[in-house]
């Protein structure tokens, strides 16, 4: 096999890692806030289940999480495991992501100066518009290094699919080093995600420029 | 000031590293290429490299040691060498990476006898086992042979003969699957398939047998879909080595125990080749 036909079945398979790349970013980045906003209820029940959930999903691994969502239902209640993988694997990345950017924007909204808050009510402000207008802005742009170093994670991640026979870039490049009794697969895929990560941190380094206005 | 002088040490420390460093490579690999050769003092211990989801061959037992007919074929080696027997658990799609990085001393698991590992200068014992590549599928569907699985997702072990036979001789037979979905075991393999992810395994006969023997509503597609045999691999070189584990083998043919072995697992029994 030339290393051209290898680099071309590698990018077949990176359409599949792109698809778990940015369905997890659709969901998680949503749904973390959510459960930001759990953690942060001032009724008790509903933090403590924030709390827990959280706890769970960052004290166990990725991989657990990805054979419990994908062969769970199919184990416990005889539910047919889905054909199309990209379902479970969508479902397990975006609820792990969404814990630990959940704890990301804690630690963003936390970090806000409690005069802001005051200075705003002196103003006027509703609790919902502080929120929206004054202090997500500046959280959103506190916690973009932060979220940057979690999507740069994201982008290796996707690798693990393979547990679940997900037939991603990097699983493809399994077969054919398999094949080939060959290094040079995974030297592509090292390739195939430094690329993919020098565009994420060039992107995110965009978006960090275009939010400075709202640096303190 | 003070800067400047911590700076120098840190770049003294650096440079005596990785001085240090390369001095250890250029010193390891001759002490390597030189103690390869005359590494003949009495061997005392044998690690035998599996994959441990793979039975009747190799697999934890219930009692959480490994067992399986290749684990106890070796174990009984072992003892008539006078070896230390050890098991390492392989990464079946790297088995042979591992063999060479010395991780263990043979693969020796249902391992099919390949001519790309005697090409690759492995040394591969006597075949021990007549094999036959099958599709395993669901007791209840209606596929009797491998054209009924045109459009059918089937799934495969990574490194395994099967996969290789899929992207090779079977290549025809593979593309009129809609998909062929590899896995890393074929513990998987069959979790795809009773869970409805896939249509059908391709897997070696006897360990499709083994799960159909403890797994109720599966069946064999009787249709001989490549003939193989399982053989030993050692490390190129080590051909006294070979030489040692067939001698034993051939003891234990001898004294019994090869059989006494063999009872133990009825389904395979047929297709030993050493004891014909």
């Amino acid at each position: 096999m030339t290393l051209m036909t290898m680099v071309m079945k590698m990018a077949s398979g990176l359409e599949k890692t792109c698809a778990i790349f940015f369905l997890t970013l659709l969901f998680a980045l949503p749904l973390g806030m959510a459960v930001a906003m759990m953690r942060g209820s001032k009724i008790k029940p509903v933090s403590a289940v924030a709390g827990f959930l959280i706890s769970v999903l960052r004290g166990t691994p990725l991989m657990l999480q990805l054979i419990a969502v994908t062969y769970g239902p199919y184990y416990l209640f005889g539910v047919s495991v889905s054909r199309n993988k990209l379902i479970p694997v969508v479902i397990a990345f975006s609820i792990n992501y969404a814990a630990y950017f959940a704890e990301i924007y804690r630690g963003g909204i936390e970090s806000m100066p409690v005069g802001q808050y005051e200075a705003a009510q002196v103003l006027g402000y509703s609790r919902a518009q502080t929120f929206l207008k004054i202090i997500l802005p500046q959280v959103i742009r506190r916690i973009l290094p932060s979220v940057t170093n979690e999507i740069v994670t994201l982008v290796k991640d996707t690798s693990m699919a393979f547990t679940v026979s997900y037939q991603e870039m990097f699983t493809i490049g399994k077969q054919i080093a398999n094949s080939e009794t060959s290094f040079i697969p995974f030297l592509v895929a090292g390739v195939f995600y430094y690329v993919f990560n020098l565009i994420v941190s060039f992107v995110m380094g965009k978006v960090e420029k275009k939010m400075s206005y709202y640096k303190m | 000031m003070n800067k400047k002088i911590i700076a120098i040490v840190i770049a003294a420390v650096i440079a005596a590293l990785s001085l240090g460093l390369a001095g250890c490579g250029a010193k390891t690999s001759p002490e390597e290429s030189t103690a390869a050769p005359e590494e003949a003092p009495a061997r005392t211990s044998f690690t035998m490299g599996i994959d441990p989801e793979y039975p009747p061959f190799s697999y934890l037992g219930k009692d959480g040691e490994y067992t399986g007919f290749d684990v106890e074929v070796c174990k009984a080696v072992c003892e008539k060498l006078g070896w230390e027997f050890k098991v390492f658990a392989v990464n079946w799609d790297q088995k042979l990476v591992q063999l060479d990085s010395n991780e263990c001393d043979c693969v020796w698991s249902g391992m099919t006898i390949l001519d790309s590992m005697k090409e690759a200068g492995y040394i591969i014992s006597r075949p021990y086992f007549d094999n036959e590549q099958v599709l395993l599928v669901k007791a209840d569907s209606s596929f009797n042979s491998s054209k009924d699985l045109a459009g059918k997702a089937v799934a495969v072990q990574l490194g395994t003969s099967g996969e290789s036979l899929l992207n090779g001789d079977l290549k025809d037979l593979a593309d009129t699957f809609s998909e062929v979905v590899t896995s890393n075991s074929f513990t998987s393999c069959f979790t795809e398939l009773a869970g409805g992810a896939v249509d059908a395994v391709f897997v070696d006969a006897p360990v499709a047998e083994d799960y159909i023997a403890k797994n109720d509503g599966f069946r064999i597609i009787d249709e001989d879909l490549g003939a193989e045999q399982y053989g030993i691999a050692f490390r190129s070189g080590d051909e006294e080595l070979c030489a040692q584990v067939e001698g034993a083998l051939d003891a234990i043919i001898a004294d019994g125990t090869y059989a006494k072995i063999a009872e133990k697992y009825p389904d395979i029994q047929g297709n030993l080749l050493l004891t014909r």
